[in-house]
């Protein structure tokens, strides 16, 4: 008889990865991409290809960053604008997570509520915001709304698809142990679901970050969509730049954080 | 009396979107003593699955009854294990935690949990590979799990559906040799699903035939290869002649299919 330890393929260990020391051909070809970019961009005003008051150049937006930085009351705007996103965005979870898991995992509740949230997430939550408005004031409370309701779909959503997806083959063997309706829901369930609810926190993150701003353009006294409003008044277009950046490094940050999360999460699932 | 009985068998499924129903599995009786290995051959769709998920307790019965030491079976419980045709691992429980899985919807109270796993995974073969991940195992290996997992939560009866089915050739036998070894040790009452012929004799005290539409049984043949057994028996003259017997039943339930898809 063969022995069991011989016949058992090994299977390849993890290896500790190097490769950022060796960039990609892709990374070179990026970063090239972004250089040429950005020296266009400085010579054509000068060249006369574009008129420079409505393109700015790299030069004029660094300088302007810095000056933002230090003397535009920057750090005040952000935490209001940050306040508005974390608070709506903690609401949506708060309320996203145990939804999609009611639906997930009742088909009542899934035939009583799919079909109006389907219509909620398709449709831009942003056309509420004069609604919200009247509502809640010009304060952050339209905001956070705005934001709640940006995040709240793809997470319900997701998590909803992630319960109610479930490999039937997994179930089928936990019943054969014996396993309990909370056991199902605790040991597969909610494991199980965990890639796609991270999943939909991220697709939100994006939504969020859009609410905050839009809102925040829309009508108010304080944050970084009001300093957008400003200095897109005044045509400065440099300032309007950091801003913008500002935005999309915060969405993009985000973004990459829960995908890096997610991808440890679903680790088991590619290969 | 025998340690399972199984008395004029039914079971229907409902056909999807109407009310009609179809009888997968009908007039089935039998019996298995304590300690037999029956294997169950049919080609495929005959309702071997079908016959094994109900002693498991995982499909409804439609007619007839199936008792386990006496006792009527309703459910899943304690005293059966499956270990499935695929291997159903938790993607993201080691080779452990998969093993421990059975252990603790069973609220097992044997002992220490890791150590009996542990064990089990030793007695498969996989020491070494306990802490990997199922993504990271072979099918071969991932099927030793699978049968690791069952085999810790010691059942009275172990019900296998044709778990070496996705398996090459070659995995396939090694694995076959591998579950006598194990089986030897405490003889447990086993049900093995298989479509594989070789398969069938190779691990069988009893092996028992079945046929389609609706599945039931043709034929229960006993095989009275000297255990333990080895691949050696495979070029035996009683293997050649069960195998021809059993090619004789299959050919027979090819030709009817083909009947009626020409019908149909
Ligand atoms: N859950 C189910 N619902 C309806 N029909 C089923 C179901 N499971 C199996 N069947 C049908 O019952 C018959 C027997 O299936 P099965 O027991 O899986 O056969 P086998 O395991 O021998 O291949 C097949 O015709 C199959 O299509
Ligand atoms: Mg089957």
């Amino acid at each position: 008889m063969r022995s069991a330890e011989m016949t058992a393929a090994p299977a390849e260990a993890k290896q500790v990865s190097f490769s950022f020391l060796y960039p990609s051909r892709s990374a070179v070809v990026g970063t090239l991409a972004v250089l040429l970019f950005l020296v266009l961009w400085q010579v054509a005003p000068s060249m006369g290809w574009v008129n420079g008051r409505f393109t700015s150049r790299p030069t004029e937006v660094f300088l302007a960053a810095i000056d933002i930085f230090r003397n535009d009351n920057f750090l005040y705007h952000a935490r209001i604008s940050l306040t508005e996103f974390v608070a709506g965005f903690a609401l949506a979870i708060v309320v996203s997570i145990p939804l999609g898991v009611l639906l997930g995992t009742s088909k009542i509740a899934r035939y009583l509520i799919d079909p109006p949230l389907m219509a909620l997430y398709i449709a831009p939550t942003l056309v509420l915001l004069p609604i919200l408005v009247i509502w809640l004031g010009i304060d952050m409370a339209p905001k956070i709304a705005v934001v709640f309701l940006g995040a709240v779909f793809p997470i319900v959503l997701n998590t909803m698809a992630g319960m109610s997806e479930a490999d039937p083959k997994l179930l089928r063997m936990a019943r054969s142990f014996g396993a309990s309706k909370f056991d199902i829901f605790s040991r597969v369930l909610v494991p199980g679901s965990l890639p796609a609810l991270l999943t939909g926190i991220r697709l939100a993150v994006g939504r969020a970050v859009l609410g905050v701003v839009v809102g925040e353009l829309f009508v108010s006294q304080a944050g970084i969509g009001y300093q957008l409003n400003l200095y897109g008044q005044a045509m400065r277009i440099d300032r309007l730049l950091v801003y913008a950046l500002v935005v999309s490094a915060f969405g993009y940050t985000l973004t990459i954080l829960v995908r890096s999360v997610e991808n440890k999460v679903r680790d088991w699932r590619s290969k | 009396m025998a340690q399972i009985e199984i008395r004029d068998l039914g079971i229907d499924y409902r056909k999807p979107k109407s009310d009609e129903v179809f009888s997968a599995v009908d007039g089935v009786a039998l019996s298995v003593e304590k300690g037999e290995f029956v294997t169950i051959v049919g080609s495929s769709g005959c309702g071997k699955s079908t016959l094994l998920m109900a002693v498991a307790g995982l499909v409804a019965l439609s007619r007839g009854s199936i008792r386990i030491d006496g006792k009527d079976v309703t459910g899943p419980g304690p005293d059966r294990a499956v270990v499935f045709q695929e291997a159903s691992l938790l993607p993201w429980r080691s080779v452990r935690g998969n093993v421990k899985f059975g252990l603790e919807m069973q609220r097992w109270s044997g002992g220490n949990l890791d150590e009996q796993a542990m064990q089990m995974i030793r007695l498969v073969g996989l020491g070494r590979f306990s802490d990997y991940q199922p993504h990271q195992l072979s099918g071969g290996m991932r099927q030793r799990v699978n049968i690791a997992r069952a085999l810790a939560v010691d059942p009275e009866v172990l019900l296998m559906d044709e778990p070496f089915g996705a398996l090459d050739a070659q995995t396939r036998e090694i694995m076959g040799t591998e579950l006598l070894r194990i089986w030897e040790r405490d003889k447990k009452t086993a049900l093995f699903v298989t479509h594989d012929i070789d398969e069938a004799i190779f691990l069988a005290d009893k092996i028992v035939v079945m046929g389609r539409n609706p599945g039931h049984i043709k034929e229960v043949i006993k095989v009275d290869l000297p255990r333990p057994r080895d691949e050696e028996v495979l070029d035996s003259e009683d293997f050649h002649n069960l195998r021809k017997r059993l090619r004789a039943h299959l050919a027979e339930d090819m030709s009817s299919m083909q009947l009626v898809q020409e019908v149909a």
